[in-house]
C-alpha cells in the first residue's frame, strides 16, 4: 500500500512538471507578483504630499504663513502660484493634492486683528492621499490658528504660557499599533502576494479529479483495481507539499528580503498556512469533481478565489459590509486566512484566538472532501 | 460586410449555445458588479469598534468621551475600560482603536496647563488606521476649539472677542470631488473596469481555442475569407456585448451603488467604446496564440489583482517606480481608469483625457495589427516531446 502511495505521489509531481501551464503558474507567478508588489509599494510610507500655495497677498504675514505650511510634516510644497485658477488647474491635473490659497489683504487684516479665511483644498479623488492629506492639513491648520491666537493674546498682555495653554489645552499623542511607521507595504504586500499564491494553488487543486477522470488513462487506472482512496490521497499530499514549498519560499523572501514584520514564530505561521492550504485544496477538489472540463474547473475556482480576497475583509473591513454578506463570507477559507495571517504576523495572536480559524478550516475541509466523495460516486466518470 | 456579419452570427450562436461563454459574456459582469457593490455599499468606515479608557473620570474627561461616543464614527465598547483590556482587545480585533484620558486630565485643565490624550489605533490594517487617525484629529480639534472659547470667556472676554482670537486666521478645509470621503467614489469604478477588462478578455480569448479544440479553425484558414473579415466578424459580438455591459454596469453603479458619475456622457461613451475595442482586439490576439482555453483561464484571471494594484489607481502613481508604471501601461485598464476618474469625478473635458484617449487608440491599432499576424496556412503540430495539457487537448469528461 505504501509503495502504491509513493508511486502515485511521485507520478503527481511528474504530471505537474510536464504541465507547462501549471509549472509557470506555480513557480513563476507568485514570485513575479512578489516582485511587482514589492516594487510598486517600495515607497512604503505616504509622506511628502504634493502641495501648492497661491499667495495672493505677498505680505510679510502671508509669507510667514507660507513658511509655516512649508515646514508642516508630510506636506511637500512643490509649487507656488499666483492665482486661485492656477491652483484649481494643478489639482484638476493631479499635479498637487493640497492647495492653499492665502487671500488678498491677509496681512492688512491680521494687523487690524480682523478674521481672515485661508482656503485649504484637498483633492479627494484618491482616498489614500486624501485621508493622509486631511490629517496633515488638520495639524498645520491647528498650528497656524494657535499661532495667530497666541499673538492676539500676547498683545492683550497675557503670558505666553497661559496663551498657549488656552489655545492648545489638549494635545493628541497618536500611536499606531502593530505598524508604528504606518507602512503601506507592511499592510498590503504580504496579503497581495499570498492572494496570488492561493489563486495559483487553487488552480492546481482544481485538477485533482478532473485531471485524472478527464483523461483517457482514467480507464486504465479505474480498471487496475487500485485503491482510488490511496491514489487521491497521494495526489492531495503531493499538492500540499507543493503549496507549502512555494509559500515557504515566498515567506522567506517577504520576511528576509523585504523585511516585512513577522512577530510570531515561523512554525506557527506555517502551520496556520497549512490549515488554510488543506481547506483551499478541498474547495478545488470539490469543484474538480463536478466540472465537465479542466478549463471549467479552473474558471469556477478562480471565480471564487479572486473575489474572495476582496470579500475577505483584507481590503475592506467585514464590519463595514452588509451583515448578511459578512456572515456568508466568514465561511470562506480565504476570509479566515487573510484575517489570521495579519493577526499572526503583526500581532502574534494567541493559540486561543487562532483556534477559531483552525476550526473553520477543518470544518470546511471535512465538508468539502465529503461532498467530493459523494459527487464522485454520483457523477458518471466517462472519458472520450 | 455580409460575410463579416455571417461570421458574427456564427459566433453569437456559439456564445448562446455554450453555457460557460454565455455566463462570461452576459451574466458574470453584472453578478460580480453586484457582489463587489455589496461589499463597498456602506461607502465609508463608520462605527469603528473603539475603546474609551477614562482614567480621570471627571466632567472634563467625560466631555472628551462625548466627542467620541456621539456621532457615527466610533462605536464605544463599554466593557473595555482599562489599558490592559484595551491592549488585549486590540490584539484580538475586538476593537480597532482607543483613547486614553490620563488621570490628571481635569486637574491640569483646571490649573490651566496643557495636557495630552493618547489615541491608539490598529495600523495592521491601514483602512482602519487612516480613518481612526483622521476622526480622532477632527474630534480633538473640535474639543480644543470649544475649550479655548470657554477659557477665553472665563478670562473676561466677550464671546465675539474670543471668536476673533480663535478665528483670526480661519482655515477652511475643503475636500474637492469626494467631500464625503466615499470609498465607492474612490474604488468602485476601478472594480467595475477590472471586471469588464478581465471578463471581456476571457470571453473573446476563448473564441479561437474553441475552434481549435473543435477542429473547426481549419475551415477559417482554408476559406477564401480575408483576415480582417475573420477578425472583425469574430470580434463584433464581443464588442457589442462589451459596450452593453459597460453601459449596464455604469447604470447599475450609479443608480444602485450611488457611484458619482458626472461629466460629459459623450466622453464617457467614447471612453467605453475605446476601452471595449482595446480589450477585444488584445484578447483576439491572445486567443490566436493560446494553446487552449485551459491555459487562458489559468493565466488571465491570475492577472486581475496585479493589473488593478500596479495601475496607480489606488497607490499614487508618482510613488510607483517607472518600470512598474511602464508595465501597467501595457493594459487598457490603466488608461481607462485614470481617464474615467478625470471625467466622472473631476468633471474634466476632452483636453484633459486626450492623452488617455490616444493611449487607448494606440492600443486598438496595435491590437488589430497583432491580430492580423496569423498565417492562413496551418502549421503542423510540434510533437517533439510529451507534454501534459499542451496543444488543443486538455482533461475533459464527455
Amino acid at each position: 500500500m505504501l509503495r502504491l502511495f509513493y508511486a502515485f505521489f511521485r507520478r503527481e509531481f511528474t504530471y505537474i512538471w510536464r504541465d507547462r501551464g501549471l509549472r509557470v503558474v506555480l513557480l513563476v507567478m507568485p514570485l513575479l507578483s512578489l516582485l511587482l508588489f514589492g516594487l510598486a509599494y517600495r515607497a512604503q510610507v505616504l509622506t511628502d504630499i504634493p502641495t501648492a500655495i497661491a499667495d495672493l497677498d505677498r505680505s510679510a504675514q502671508s509669507r510667514a504663513l507660507a513658511s509655516d505650511i512649508k515646514q508642516a510634516e508630510n506636506l511637500d510644497v512643490v509649487a507656488y502660484y499666483n492665482s486661485y485658477e492656477e491652483i484649481k488647474r494643478a489639482i484638476e491635473k493631479g499635479e498637487v493634492v493640497v492647495g492653499v490659497v492665502i487671500p488678498e489683504k491677509f496681512g492688512q487684516q491680521q494687523e487690524l486683528r480682523r478674521p481672515t479665511r485661508v482656503a485649504m483644498i484637498i483633492d479627494g479623488s484618491n482616498m489614500v492621499y486624501a485621508i493622509n492629506a486631511s490629517v496633515a492639513v488638520l495639524q498645520v491648520v491647528r498650528t497656524i490658528e494657535v499661532k495667530s491666537g497666541v499673538k492676539v493674546l500676547l498683545a492683550q498682555g497675557e503670558h505666553m504660557k497661559d496663551a498657549m495653554n488656552a489655545l492648545m489645552a489638549v494635545n493628541i499623542v497618536d500611536e499606531p499599533w502593530f505598524n508604528p511607521t504606518i507602512n503601506y507595504a507592511f499592510f498590503l504586500v504580504l496579503g497581495l502576494v499570498l492572494n496570488i499564491w492561493q489563486q495559483c494553488c487553487t488552480l492546481l487543486s482544481a485538477m485533482t479529479i478532473i485531471g485524472e477522470t478527464g483523461t483517457r488513462s482514467w480507464v486504465h487506472l479505474k480498471s487496475s483495481s487500485r485503491s482510488l482512496f490511496i491514489i487521491f490521497l497521494a495526489k492531495i499530499l503531493a499538492h500540499l507539499v507543493i503549496f507549502m514549498a512555494t509559500v515557504a519560499v515566498l515567506y522567506g523572501l517577504c520576511f528576509e528580503v523585504l523585511h516585512l514584520p513577522l512577530r510570531c514564530d515561523f512554525g506557527k505561521l506555517m502551520l496556520f498556512t497549512m490549515g488554510f492550504a488543506v481547506a483551499m485544496h478541498s474547495l478545488g477538489t470539490l469543484v474538480s469533481s463536478f466540472s465537465r472540463t479542466a478549463a471549467d474547473a479552473s474558471r469556477i475556482v478562480m471565480a471564487i478565489a479572486v473575489p474572495a480576497f476582496v470579500l475577505s475583509g483584507f481590503s475592506w473591513p467585514l464590519e463595514a459590509m452588509p451583515q448578511i454578506l459578512a456572515q456568508v463570507v466568514k465561511w470562506l477559507p480565504q476570509t479566515g486566512f487573510f484575517q489570521g495571517v495579519i493577526f499572526l504576523s503583526m500581532k502574534d495572536a494567541s493559540w486561543a484566538y487562532m483556534s477559531q480559524y483552525y476550526f473553520q478550516f477543518l470544518l470546511f475541509a471535512l465538508v468539502a472532501y465529503a461532498l467530493t466523495a459523494v459527487i464522485f460516486r454520483l457523477v458518471p466518470q466517462k472519458t472520450s | 460586410m455580409r460575410t463579416m456579419l455571417n461570421i458574427a452570427n456564427y459566433e453569437v450562436r456559439h456564445i448562446l449555445k455554450d453555457r460557460v461563454a454565455f455566463a462570461i459574456v452576459f451574466l458574470a459582469p453584472l453578478f460580480f458588479a453586484f457582489l463587489m457593490g455589496s461589499v463597498y455599499y456602506s461607502a465609508a468606515i463608520n462605527d469603528v469598534p473603539f475603546a474609551l479608557v477614562d482614567l480621570d473620570n471627571s466632567l472634563a474627561s467625560r466631555e472628551v468621551a462625548d466627542y467620541f461616543s456621539t456621532g457615527q464614527h466610533f462605536k464605544i465598547n463599554p466593557e473595555i475600560d482599562t489599558c490592559e483590556k484595551m491592549e488585549k482587545a486590540m490584539r484580538e480585533g475586538i476593537i480597532r482603536g482607543g483613547i486614553v484620558v490620563p488621570e490628571d486630565f481635569s486637574k491640569k485643565l483646571a490649573r490651566k496647563q496643557s495636557t495630552e490624550v493618547l489615541v491608539v489605533y490598529d495600523a495592521s490594517n491601514l483602512l482602519w488606521g487612516y480613518n481612526i487617525r483622521k476622526f480622532a484629529y477632527e474630534g480633538m480639534d473640535e474639543f480644543n476649539r470649544r475649550y479655548a472659547a470657554a477659557y477665553l470667556q472665563s478670562m473676561g472676554m466677550h464671546p465675539a472677542q474670543s471668536d476673533e482670537v480663535l478665528n483670526l486666521v480661519n482655515c477652511s478645509i475643503m475636500t474637492w470631488y469626494n467631500p464625503t470621503y466615499s470609498y465607492i467614489n474612490f474604488l468602485y469604478a476601478g472594480v467595475i473596469f477590472i471586471i469588464l477588462h478581465q471578463l471581456g478578455l476571457l470571453g473573446v480569448t476563448l473564441t479561437i481555442p474553441r475552434e481549435k479544440e473543435g477542429n473547426t479553425w481549419i475551415h477559417y484558414l482554408a476559406s477564401p475569407l480575408e483576415r480582417w473579415q475573420i477578425i472583425f466578424g469574430k470580434s463584433l459580438p464581443y464588442i457589442i456585448a462589451g459596450f452593453f455591459n459597460y453601459a449596464l454596469l455604469l447604470w447599475f453603479a450609479h443608480h444602485f451603488i450611488l457611484l458619482k458619475i458626472e461629466g460629459s456622457i459623450l466622453l464617457i461613451a467614447l471612453l467605453g467604446f475605446l476601452y471595449t475595442c482595446a480589450i477585444i482586439f488584445l484578447g483576439f490576439f491572445i486567443s490566436l496564440y493560446a494553446e487552449n482555453s485551459l491555459q487562458i483561464s489559468r493565466y488571465l484571471i491570475l492577472l486581475s489583482i496585479p493589473i488593478f494594484m500596479i495601475s496607480g489607481y489606488t497607490w499614487p502613481r508618482y510613488r510607483i517606480p517607472g518600470i512598474i508604471i511602464a508595465i501597467s501601461e501595457l493594459t487598457p485598464f490603466t488608461w481607462m481608469a485614470e481617464a474615467f476618474r478625470k471625467v466622472t469625478i473631476k468633471n474634466l473635458g476632452f483636453p484633459d483625457i486626450a492623452y488617455n484617449v490616444l493611449g487607448l487608440s494606440i492600443m486598438i491599432v496595435i491590437g488589430l495589427a497583432l491580430s492580423g499576424t496569423f498565417r492562413k496556412d496551418r502549421e503542423p503540430i510540434a510533437e517533439d516531446k510529451i507534454r501534459v495539457n499542451g496543444g488543443p487537448e486538455y482533461p475533459r469528461r464527455v
